[in-house]
């Protein structure tokens, strides 16, 4: 044993302190998400690390092609059902790998699967058992990132736990409809574009066209139906475009949807000061509500809806704009019908009202159409 | 309001539940990290490579891992070649497999000193300093005079800033070692605490002539290391690149170097020193910086790698590179608060001139004097000279 400590002490390699200086360790990737019975999701190994457990290298030259991998995929699926495992409340549920693709990470390229996994029972408690690499490199890890309804959690799996217990805790779908109405609430408060456009089309609701010149209505009806049909055109439209959008059924690019939006606002505050449609701004709601539509929908697609509660989350979320809509009209219609027969409204607050939102909304067109990278 | 810029989100990272300004603040800043992934796709031909395999890692070694299981003899040559090559590469797998190699035999009883040695190096390599302590002192008491077992000892000891018996460590390698390796292990702790003149003048005194090409390249590092403390940046270069000389896989000395010469704004000479070294994290943090100095297209992509890196490593709950990520965090994306709190993290576990650097420099950033208390008495505790400290302690009581 003597000469064996000073074999170990001509290297003198790796005395010196903080000898830590290293790449990321090996890891798995796993994205599951959980509904009912089914897990669905994926999982990620190293192409390094496939030729570690497997081999994939067949001509042994240190360099593994796709060709060599994908003659190894029937053994990977062998090895990743070997060990992984999923149990819902110990009752072991079956696994299908998809076919073999590659995604590229930080530190190289990685083998990928879909993976659906059917179990016998609701899943409530999910075992999973993670093997992967344990006999040949014990620092490599699962990281998982596991969802279910609106709640996402992460673990790391392997190590010196065979098994990991996740508890699903699925959001009661109450919450859900909590949350996503917030969502829905904030943004046509935050989304000063939104309100612009409203307002510009609300501005002359309390007031009638008349021989080229604007008067004040005699009574709350007409400006109340000349404001509903407004607000319910500009409701219907861009519900419908949301709808589509956040279902992934139409996509628009961003920059131009951002962009016709800040012209929406251009051309309904324009209207104000050089009118051209007086009796039918409901039309314009429509027409441009469209588009709104599709504005309000990618906060949706930035935040994804929920697995198990999509429509519940979307019909919230509609919901969410359509309140804070409202709050805004019945904040600012009393006001204006107060106001409507004073010559400061017509003659200022409309036409420069107007004017301040138009050049506000040009810059953004301008900004938008322009400048955006997006 | 808006996010300018198109965002892909992995479906790893993707944020179920945000809300308001917070998500596009998080989805912008994910940005650059997820721009570095794509998605999962069919290579285009079977010709295409995947990867390139490094030694030892590929399944035709599995023969001799299986005969390291049945043959000590095998197995701690090759958990050693292992161990190496983590160090030589930066490469954290090779720890594992080094770890894998030596686990059946860790359970022997007695306990295998030299077994317990390399696992108390994996353990260390992993900042996992109070388990390669323990395991040193179950070698020790098998073999008391294991010089490997102590000199391996007296560094962990060092790196967590308990250089009274670091320096016990170093003495008790004298029987076995050569007396200038003691000497080297000795007058290093004395350069901490308060000796920093003539520590240096004892080691360049060495006869070098006489020392293994390993101790030598130790030598230039603590005398480039020393030099630094004292303000004589000319002359640490010197050191550092004659040890990278000697030992171009050293890398310590090769990221000591490069904050040197970051320190003098040298970007280019720094990119030099680093090129080929960008796989390993602490290597690529500098590149980083200096890309940055230089206003370089590529400081976003290396930016966006090591984010990446970072990312996996906190998700792990990995803390090998904490002294790093403050770093990031401070000179990089300039966060001070969260960089005073890696760097906090970081002060738990290790305790080297470079950690009071980084605790010191995050504390100021984030105008908390009271978070670099520790420090400061820590310093005037042990008495460590360090003129890279000195503005930072200036206007503590």
């Amino acid at each position: 044993m003597r000469a064996l400590a000073a074999a170990l002490l001509l290297p003198l390699l790796w005395l010196m302190p903080t000898a830590a200086q290293a790449h990321i360790a090996s890891n798995g990737f796993l994205v599951m998400q959980v509904q009912g019975q089914s897990v669905s999701g994926s999982i990620e190994l190293a192409v390094r690390d496939v030729e570690l457990a497997v081999g994939a290298d067949a001509n042994h030259d240190g360099r593994i092609t796709w060709g060599e991998l994908r003659a190894a995929e029937p053994r990977l699926r062998q090895y990743l059902a070997r060990n992984l495992s999923l149990a819902a409340q110990g009752a072991a549920c079956a696994i299908d790998f998809g076919p073999m693709q590659i995604n590229q990470r930080v530190d190289g390229n990685y083998a990928w699967l879909r993976l659906h996994a059917h179990c016998p029972t609701d899943v409530q408690r999910l075992v999973l058992g993670y093997s992967v690499l344990r006999d040949i490199d014990p620092s490599h890890r699962g990281l998982l990132t596991l969802s279910a309804g609106t709640v996402t959690q992460t673990a790391v799996l392997g190590g010196s736990d065979a098994t990991t217990i996740l508890a699903i805790d699925r959001a009661s779908r109450w919450r859900t409809l909590v949350e996503y109405l917030q969502v829905g609430i904030w943004h046509i408060w935050s989304g000063i574009d939104h309100l612009l456009f409203l307002l510009s089309l609300l501005l002359p609701a309390v007031l009638l066209r008349r021989h080229g010149h604007w008067e004040p209505v005699e009574r709350v009806r007409p400006a109340f139906i000349s404001v509903l049909k407004v607000v319910t055109a500009f409701t219907l439209a861009h519900s419908i475009t949301l709808t589509l959008a956040a279902l992934e059924l139409v996509r628009l690019p961003s920059r131009l949807t951002e962009s016709v939006i800040a012209a929406s606002i251009v051309i309904a505050a324009l209207n104000n000061i050089f009118p051209l449609v007086t009796e039918s701004r409901a039309r314009i709601a429509f027409a441009f509500g469209l588009l709104h539509g599709f504005g309000f929908a990618s906060v949706l697609t930035e935040m994804g809806l929920p697995s198990g509660a999509r429509l519940l989350a979307l019909v919230a979320f509609n919901l969410g704009i359509e309140a804070g809509q409202l709050a805004v009209v019945l904040a600012v219609m009393p006001v204006i019908y107060a106001l409507r027969s004073a010559q400061v409204y017509r003659r200022a607050l409309l036409p420069w009202g107007s004017a301040a939102i138009a050049g506000l909304a040009l810059v953004w067109l301008l900004q938008r159409a322009l400048l955006s990278s997006g | 309001m808006r996010c300018d810029t198109p965002v892909r989100v992995i479906p790893a990272s993707r944020p179920r539940v945000l809300r308001g300004r917070l998500l596009c603040a998080a989805l912008c800043t994910l940005t650059p990290i997820t721009a570095a992934w794509a998605a999962p796709h069919l290579p285009a031909s079977d010709a295409e490579v995947l990867a390139v395999l490094p030694p030892g890692a590929a399944h035709t070694s599995a023969p001799v891992r299986e005969l390291a299981r049945a043959r000590l003899d095998v197995a701690l040559p090759l958990a050693q070649f292992y161990i190496g090559q983590a160090r030589a590469t930066g490469d954290l797998r090779y720890l594992g497999y080094a770890e894998a190699t030596l686990a059946p035999w860790q359970q022997r009883s007695p306990p295998l000193p030299a077994v317990l040695v390399l696992d108390a190096t994996i353990l260390q390599s992993r900042h996992a300093f109070d388990a390669a302590l323990s395991q040193l002192d179950r070698a020790l008491e098998t073999q008391p005079d294991d010089a490997q077992a102590w000199l391996t000892r007296a560094t962990v000891l060092r790196v967590l800033g308990r250089y009274d018996e670091a320096t016990s460590s170093c003495e008790r390698l004298a029987p076995a070692a050569d007396a200038d390796i003691t000497s080297l292990c000795i007058e290093s702790m004395r350069g901490l605490t308060g000796h920093l003149h003539a520590a240096y003048a004892t080691i360049e005194s060495l006869p070098q002539q006489l020392l293994s090409i390993e101790a030598r390249a130790w030598r230039y590092s603590e005398l480039g290391e020393m030099a630094e403390r004292l303000g004589n940046d000319a002359q640490a270069e010197h050191w550092f690149r004659e040890g990278l000389q000697l030992a171009p896989s050293d890398a310590y000395m090769r990221t000591a170097c490069a904050d040197l010469l970051l320190r003098e704004a040298r970007s280019a000479d720094a990119i030099r020193l680093l090129s080929g070294y960008e796989s390993m994290e602490p290597m690529l943090l500098r590149i980083v910086i200096a890309q940055r100095l230089q206003r370089s297209a590529d400081a976003q992509q290396s930016q966006a790698l090591l984010a990446g890196a970072f990312a996996i490593e906190q998700q792990r709950g990995d803390a090998v590179h904490r002294r790093e990520q403050a770093r990031f965090l401070l000179d990089i994306e300039q966060r001070p608060q969260a960089a005073l709190e890696a760097a906090q993290q970081n002060w738990q576990m290790q305790r080297e001139p470079d950690d009071l650097l980084i605790l010191l420099r995050a504390a100021q950033a984030a105008h908390r004097p009271d978070a670099a208390g520790p420090a400061v008495q820590f310093i005037r505790q042990h008495g460590i000279e360090d003129v890279r400290l000195e503005p930072y302690i200036g206007e503590h009581p």
